[in-house]
């Protein structure tokens, strides 16, 4: 038997016209004339995880349907939110493997459905193949096409022929994600594009811009409270503006550096206790398992206080990011870096890009190397800390300048360096989470309330149990690195990122 | 799953527009269904607008258990699959009874395809040989569409005998009165002596004579889907219902 038994053919808006009779050789393909009208809800997370696994998930009349590539899934309507919150169904399961349980489904897009049976048919009107085509037009972005195709036992071939009747003609959107793009109306996040030749200065330019625009279209989440992953990828965003300033040394001047690295600092620290308080709440199941049964309820008390604390901060971050005051900020940063003029240019700016980038990251690289090669198991954990920011560097610059390096070990090392970071990050978490939990014992004996003795118990136990895992984490560090420093990723390093005799 | 074989050791009684009608009737109340035309003169396969498989014109066909497979065809019903009839099919029953244990042969290759179906409704050649022998012995009933003349009762006796012979199972024979004509005296008198001589092996079933299921071939369709109340459906699914009863 040749080809398979199913397809799946994304397309824009002409596609049910030239399917109609289409010539498949000793056949053609018919449309059914009872077509369904109906509105339409495109349902996924804010940063499309659903389409980037290929699929759709789609609210109409009063189904929701997940469209793969390998069929289709079908449960009753319900809104849209966590996957953990939907009602139990085929859809909900597969949802959990192509969605995070940190990020709410929502409406991205809406419109006008149309859903008609299509059949491909022979010379004697027997039936070969049997589908449904699919016409999404929504009320902004583009009008999308999907026909979905089964040939029914043995006529495989004929599906061949349709597929190869409807490659040469249909249009850029080839699969789910271009199919969402187009109905979100958002076409695909243009990457940042970087020459070798180009200025350093310009290089940081186009990354904060980017970066910046990516913050921005966290707000509006952050705002509504829709999810935890909004407020974090607003972080993460101006993160990485703050590193580009700060690690970029001699781009900007020396002033503008400082006032700058100020500016997004102040930013962020609006947000920080937010967050703390949002990872503990994700990690509440985590921790409770961590202690014994006895301990929970104590433990379950405290994260009743950090929920309510997390009322309360959002409050005050949402006042904060709804005010002119920060909109006059943010708008005041954007404008700095639309006009490059505005900004005072250090010694490094003129240097290329490439050039500028091997030094920053074979220097981090060396500096990584040295920190870790002092590290044993007595040395002090500021060292070992040390070691996480480094590492954290040196992913960032290699990250920015990933448009310079198109070389396919590339990630090979980010691996590698990942895997490293991973040890450190939690030896980093759970010490951290060990001196909060600390700071949580003092506000308790200051206001024990009626729980107190509760949970200062249970805070004992998961203290312990988190200082156990830290060594752990600790025990692992010189290993950990011993395979980062292997000869392969450092021959890697070396190859690609080792600047030029006399340039560096 | 259950086999099913439509036979009948003579020809023109309406064996497979019974096939036809039964295995439609099948599937449309919920049952995974395979309808295999082994009978060259028969033309299960045409009613559903199957073309002939190309795939089966050599003899490797019942030893090759993926050409088996391959050449099963989707109807146009759900839940109904056509196995199709070819010209070398003529050649089955010699084929077969060349071959030495070829008893368990056709059992084997129906086996292979037995997690798709629930049922295996085989239509098959009008004699009594090695293939026929092969059917009676892999299936779970047989059913034999009878015209109430003297003719069609002598021919059933000999099946009859032919199972007495072969030591096969008589219970498995389901007979029915096909292509009857109320007017006819003879078809009446036929049908009340065979009901008294083989109460067990006959059917409490009577498919009317029906130019309906002579339109079959104009449509090229069961005769349920152009003319459902016709008293020709009626029978054929009251053939359908007796027959789930008895499996």
């Amino acid at each position: 038997m040749t080809g398979s038994e199913r397809m799946t053919v994304f397309d824009g808006a002409e596609l049910p016209e030239r399917l109609d009779g289409l010539d498949l050789g000793k056949g053609r393909i018919l449309l059914e004339p009872a077509a369904e009208e109906m509105e339409f809800d495109l349902l996924d997370t804010f940063d499309g995880q659903v389409a980037a696994k290929g699929a759709l998930l789609v609210a109409a009349g009063d189904a929701l349907v997940l469209l793969e590539p390998q069929g289709l899934l079908r449960q009753e309507r319900a809104a849209p939110g966590f996957v953990s919150d939907l009602p139990q169904g085929p859809v909900t399961e597969r949802l959990r493997r192509l969605v995070s349980p940190l990020r709410t489904l929502m409406r991205v897009a809406e419109g006008h459905l149309t859903r008609q049976a299509v059949r491909g048919v022979d010379d004697l009107d027997k039936t070969h193949l049997r589908g449904t085509l699919w016409v999404f037009a929504p009320i902004c972005g583009g009008t999308v096409s999907l026909l979905e195709m089964a040939a029914l036992r043995g006529y495989a071939p004929t599906l061949a022929r349709l597929e190869a009747a409807l490659a040469p003609v249909v249009e850029d959107i080839h699969d789910a994600r271009g199919a969402a793009q187009a109905l979100r109306g958002t076409g695909a996040s243009a990457p940042v594009l970087m020459a070798p030749d180009e200025t350093a200065f310009r290089a940081a330019g186009d990354i904060i811009r980017s970066q910046l625009a990516v913050a921005r279209q966290q707000e509006p989440g952050v705002l509504a409270d829709l999810d935890s992953e909004f407020l974090h990828d607003y972080r993460v965003a101006l993160r990485r503006v703050r590193s580009v300033v700060s690690l970029f040394k001699g781009v900007y001047s020396a002033e503008r550096t400082t006032e700058l690295k100020a500016r997004f600092g102040a930013v962020m620290a609006h947000t920080g206790r937010l967050r703390d308080l949002d990872v503990y709440l994700i990690e509440r199941d985590k921790y409770l398992s961590l202690v014994p049964e006895a301990m929970r309820p104590g433990l379950g008390k405290l994260f009743d206080r950090l929920a309510a604390e997390r009322q309360a901060e959002l409050k005050v971050l949402t006042a904060w990011m709804d005010s002119d005051a920060y909109r006059a900020e943010l708008h005041g940063l954007a404008r700095l870096f639309e006009k490059p003029k505005r900004l005072a240019k250090g010694p490094e700016a003129e240097r290329p890009a490439l050039d500028y980038a091997k030094t920053l990251i074979w220097k981090r690289y060396r500096k990584v190397n040295k920190i870790a090669r002092g590290i044993d198991d007595a040395t002090p954990d500021t060292e070992v800390h040390e070691l996480r920011i480094a590492c954290k560097k040196l992913r960032y610059l290699i990250e920015f300048f990933t448009p310079l390096f198109d070389d396919p070990e590339v990630p090979r090392l980010v691996k590698a360096l990942k895997r490293l970071q991973d040890n450190l990050g939690n030896f980093n978490d759970y010490s951290v989470q060990q001196a909060a939990l600390g700071r949580v014992a003092e506000d308790l004996a200051r206001d024990p309330g009626s729980d107190g003795v509760a949970i200062a118990t249970s805070l004992g136990a998961l203290v312990t149990v988190l200082h156990q895992r830290q060594m752990e984490e600790r025990a692992r560090i010189t290993s950990s690195f011993a395979a980062f420093d292997g000869p392969d990723t450092q021959a890697g390093f070396r190859r690609i990122f080792k600047p030029e005799e006399g340039t560096a | 799953m259950k086999i099913v074989a439509s036979y009948s050791n003579k020809g023109g009684v309406g064996k497979t527009a019974s096939s036809v009608n039964l295995a439609h009737g099948l599937a449309q109340s919920g049952l995974r269904v395979l309808l295999c035309d082994l009978d060259p003169q028969g033309a299960s396969g045409f009613y559903f607008r199957v073309k002939p498989s190309k795939k089966l014109t050599d003899e490797r066909f019942f030893t090759d258990v993926k050409r088996f497979t391959d050449s099963i065809r989707g109807s146009d019903y759900e839940n109904l699959d056509i196995l199709p009839s070819n010209l070398t099919f003529r050649d089955f029953d010699v084929f077969l009874s060349r071959m030495k244990n070829s008893r368990s042969r056709l059992h084997k290759a129906l086996k292979s395809v037995a997690s798709d179906y629930d049922i295996v409704l085989l239509d098959c050649p009008p004699n009594l040989s090695t293939l026929s022998e092969n059917v009676f012995a892999s299936a779970d009933a047989i059913l034999v569409p009878v015209i109430p003349t003297t003719l069609s009762e002598r021919s059933f006796e000999q099946l009859l005998e032919f199972f007495a012979e072969t030591k096969l199972s008589k219970k498995k024979i389901l007979g029915f009165f096909s292509m009857v004509q109320g007017t006819k005296k003879l078809h009446a008198e036929t049908i009340a002596r065979m009901r008294q001589d083989y109460p067990k092996r006959l059917l409490d079933i009577a498919v009317p004579f029906s130019t309906d299921v002579e339109k079959m071939g104009v449509h090229r369709a069961p005769v349920a889907t152009f003319a459902a109340s016709s008293p020709a459906a009626r029978s054929y699914d009251a053939l359908r219902h007796e027959l789930q009863q008895r499996l």
